[in-house]
């Protein structure tokens, strides 16, 4: 996290789940960052991340883990899905990399 | 044009779908839907509620920071 704040960078988290769930949830495990609620996933839609999931033999359709890096102007810098999505250090990587202003 | 652009579509929908039947049966794997956003693209804008309730807009950070975006699954679960 501090190498993405020097990097001039903001975190967000996003899920499904409402603000309630997520602000426990932060606390829970201590994030310091923001956890958004797309709870119409109107932007897991935009995004094309809306995965289905079978539980117990219903379907239920909730975010392909996913990290997008968005630089200053806008424009998508960096794409990672499922597993690699899990480790930061590459989008930390991209981070570092583009320019400070 | 766009009337017959529309028929042609629904006619090779429900052609498809008759030739595909049962493509959903219950064995079928999750499907995956992989992102058609590709480094390069414009980020959609969007506005969302944070974990205290404030809307937060992905169009305030432009010109100001990198913003990175984790999308989870859900919650209280791994990952």
């Amino acid at each position: 996290m501090a190498k993405l704040e020097a990097s001039d960078a903001v975190v967000f988290g996003i899920s499904i789940d409402s603000p309630a769930a997520n602000n426990a949830f932060a606390q829970k495990i201590g994030v310091t960052f923001p956890l958004l609620s797309d709870m119409n996933r109107k932007v897991l839609k935009q995004y094309g991340i809306l995965k289905m999931y079978d539980v117990q033999k219903e379907e239920y359709d909730w975010a392909q883990r996913t990290t997008f890096v968005v630089d200053k102007r806008g424009v998508i810098q960096s794409v990672e899905e499922e597993a690699s999505a899990i480790n930061p250090n590459s989008a930390i990587a991209v981070c570092t990399k583009l320019p400070k202003k | 044009m766009r009337h017959t652009f529309v028929k042609v579509s629904l006619a090779t929908a429900l052609l498809c779908a008759a030739l595909l039947p049962g493509a959903r049966s219950a064995q079928e794997k999750p499907k995956v839907n992989h992102t058609s956003l590709k480094v390069g693209d414009s980020a959609p804008d969007f506005t969302l509620l944070d974990n205290q309730w404030k809307q937060v807009h992905l169009s305030d950070y432009r010109g100001k920071k990198n913003v990175v975006l984790a999308f989870y699954v859900l919650a209280f679960t791994e990952g």
